[in-house]
């Protein structure tokens, strides 16, 4: 069961219990040099985690309050019993329209590079901002959040101890919800325990998996180290989203993001597929590249893909087993994807290693919210 | 024109008397105004699609909403009285404290794109309304190609400059005995002309009357919330202490500015009830009680207001004028389409149609 204030503990149990193993050199040596455990999750010196941001940042992630119209939280599109993410091919959007890509799963965000399917936010902290103010995700601008957070007498106080602020500054929420987003990472998988030298947390089924992950089937040429990618970017050719074929809202959604991310006239005209990484460089090369997603948290974590096209990790790996597929950007697919011939058996035995990649699901009780209160008399 | 000639020989008029006609009908062609009546009913222009420009400007009254205060955007309370649409075209600047004063199409972006009242991202509002078939058709015969953002703001722009009073006793020239004697106290004894000039009955300039604040908007989260974030985006200073609504200060931040507001137009009052900025007067009767008292109370209060010491008379007199001034009905077909399907249309066969 997870508990919010106890990362740094765990951490430090981990931490010994690596080291206390580490004699049995002779059994990490069979383990694959290309994965690894997952450690402590970063804390970066320009947020520090703290107990009470994160108490804070975990209140703010709930409230819909950081939103346009007051219902739109961070949760309602990374729900805690849905794998922290949103269990629908598309993210839910702002009322009134559809996003247009698949939500990812909240647990061990804190350990990417960068956020979003393409990588656009290149901290927790600016996700949740872009997060919040999208057109089709929060809608909110920050003038009118800010305001907002200050007529709750308990967000006062608490950014006032955590941040010293006088009234709530909303760039600090942004912080708040990235520190609490630092705690939600899994660190004690059956894979992880098993790397950490405990020989039995596999079972035979899984080890037989996870030879085909790093042989045969090649998986951790890309989904590699601690958190199962090595965060690039590539294009595997994953069908384009068929709710843009017969959903008035996601076609409507479908021209605003091509429209409002920047292409010329002639691709806003002419494309029907996500052109991804291409938003960010502009280049040819790039068009339908998404950033390897890791494959913790997995199990509960269904539909996959940038888009959801695919329901089951079942059909993930039949997926690769063909070669990956087409798409309208297939001229930039990546050759590391080949028709693998895996048996039943195979297959079968991948998902089960790709099972030891989660551990329990995290579940979290939605926090009791302070109330919207009048304003104090003014000081002055 | 006719018939303020004809008035004119009827009554004494004093010193600063003017020559007074029906409000000018501005002309606009007529598909640019049939695509922004449309546009200005239609709940696709605000994020949620919860809201219409006609939702706080109801044509039955006088594009009012009949509330002190008005809403605003979702879960969201607005600290101002809706401005009628009254020949809106012909105004200054807008807003009750005067702060665009280019012209509608600023007016338009504004009302859509800011958070407390439409909250919509006009890129995608554009993207909508290429999923109607009827804006597609609508747009195309307005001269304004494919529906974009542009086009909505222009649309909505010509049809707005199209709502013009019509009808009014005192432009018809069928005033009672008693709201003629109220035009003479009007522009006399009791001095509005002083402010209330021009065919409009507004000299488009803000004043400090004197209106007391609205206690409202200060103690219910959900307004004052609403102010803070507008005080904030205007740039002033201390907004989290204000407990009063700075009005056109906004506009150039000097002191003497604090608590001015644009004089209202008078056409249409008897359908905008109640009055001033902030709704803190809800009958014409205690409007002329007001100024007869002198106003209220405030450090820099127009020097013009002073006690009128009218008698009952005359003060039902100047009610009487003033509601000579409201004529026919802005809930006609001319300024409300009726309703209409809000739905979108699948574009079908997708991947071969251009986007």
């Amino acid at each position: 069961m997870f508990k919010i204030q106890k990362f740094s503990t765990l951490t430090a149990v981990a931490l010994v219990a690596t080291s206390l193993l580490a004699p049995m050199g002779a059994m990490a040596g069979d383990r694959p040099s290309e994965l690894a455990p997952l450690g402590d999750p970063p804390n970066p010196a320009s947020n520090p985690t703290t107990p009470e941001k994160v108490e804070l940042g975990k209140m703010l992630f709930f409230d819909g309050r950081l939103s346009g119209n007051g219902t739109m939280g961070c949760v309602v599109c990374h729900l805690p019993d849905a794998g922290w993410d949103f269990p629908d091919k598309i993210s839910m959007g702002y009322p009134g329209t559809v996003h247009w890509r698949n939500s990812q799963t909240i647990i061990n965000s804190a350990y990417y590079d960068k956020l979003f399917w393409a990588g656009s936010s290149s901290s927790l902290e600016k996700q949740a901002r872009s997060a919040a103010r999208g057109g089709v995700a929060g809608n909110g601008e920050d003038d009118g959040l800010e305001a907002r957070l200050a007529f709750v007498p308990e967000y006062v106080k608490r950014f006032n101890e955590v941040f010293g602020d006088t009234w709530p500054n909303v760039r600090n929420a942004y912080k708040a919800i990235a520190a609490f987003e630092r705690t939600l990472v899994q660190t004690d998988t059956p894979f992880d325990n098993y790397m950490r030298g405990d020989d039995k947390a596999l079972t035979k089924q899984q080890l037989a998996g996870l030879e085909l992950f790093t042989g045969k089937a090649n998986c951790s040429s890309c989904h590699n180290g601690a958190l199962l990618t090595d965060q690039k970017y590539y294009n595997l050719g994953v069908p384009t989203y068929d709710g843009w074929q017969d959903d008035a809202l996601a076609q409507i959604t479908y021209r605003f993001e091509i429209y409002a991310k920047g292409v010329t006239e002639d691709k806003y005209r002419t494309y029907k597929e996500d052109p991804g990484l291409y938003f960010r460089t502009k280049e040819t090369a790039d068009l339908g590249k998404f950033r390897v997603p890791s494959l913790r948290y997995t199990k509960y974590t269904a539909p996959y893909m940038h888009n959801g096209m695919l329901e089951t990790l079942e059909d993930v790996i039949d997926f690769y087993d063909a070669g990956g597929g087409t798409n309208d950007f297939s001229a930039t697919k990546t050759d590391m994807i080949q028709p693998l011939g895996l048996s039943k058996k195979e297959k079968a035995n991948l998902l089960a290693f790709l099972e030891s990649l989660s551990g329990d699901r995290i579940e979290m009780d939605y926090p009791d919210l302070p109330p919207t209160e009048p304003l104090p008399a003014p000081t002055n | 024109m006719v018939s303020a000639l004809a008035f004119s020989t009827m009554v004494a008029l004093p010193s600063q008397a003017q020559e007074y006609s029906p409000i000018k009908q501005i002309e606009v062609k007529q598909e640019l105004v049939d695509l922004g009546k449309r546009l200005f009913y239609d709940t696709r222009l605000s994020g949620d699609t919860g809201l219409a420009c006609a939702s706080c400007h109801q044509p039955d009254k006088a594009f009012t909403d009949g509330q002190a205060l008005s809403d605003a955007y979702a879960d969201t309370l607005h600290f101002r009285n809706v401005p009628t649409l009254a020949n809106v075209g012909h105004r200054a600047a807008w807003f009750h404290d005067g702060r665009i004063g280019t012209n509608l199409n600023d007016v338009t972006r504004e009302s859509i794109t800011e958070t407390y009242f439409m909250n919509m991202d006009m890129r995608i509002m554009q993207e909508r309304l290429k999923q109607d078939p009827i804006y597609v058709d609508m747009f195309a015969k307005a001269g304004k190609g494919e529906p974009s953002n542009g086009g909505v703001r222009s649309a909505i722009e010509g049809f707005l400059k199209t709502v013009t009073s019509s009808g009014a006793p005192f432009d018809t020239g069928d005033m009672s005995d008693s709201a003629k004697a109220g035009f003479e106290l009007f522009t006399g004894k009791a001095g509005c002309v002083a402010c209330h000039s021009g065919d409009r009955f507004t000299d488009d300039q803000p004043h400090n009357i004197g209106v007391p604040e609205n206690p409202d908007i200060w103690s219910d989260p959900d307004r004052h919330v609403t102010y803070v974030t507008y005080a904030k985006f205007q740039g002033v200073e201390n907004y989290m202490n204000l407990r009063q609504d700075l009005g056109a200060y906004i506009r150039d931040h000097k002191e003497e500015s604090k608590g001015k507001f644009m004089t209202p137009t008078l056409r249409e009052l008897t359908y905008t009830a109640p009055y001033m900025h902030n709704g803190m007067i809800a009958s014409l009767e205690e409007v002329i009680d007001f100024y007869n008292g002198g106003g209220g109370d405030a450090a820099n209060k127009d020097q013009l207001l002073k006690p009128l010491d009218l008698s009952d008379e005359e003060k039902a007199n100047l009610v009487a004028f003033l509601e000579s001034l409201s004529g026919d009905s802005f809930d006609v077909p001319a300024y409300n389409p009726g309703e209409f399907d809000t739905e979108y249309t699948v574009i079908t066969d997708w991947l071969n149609k251009k986007n």
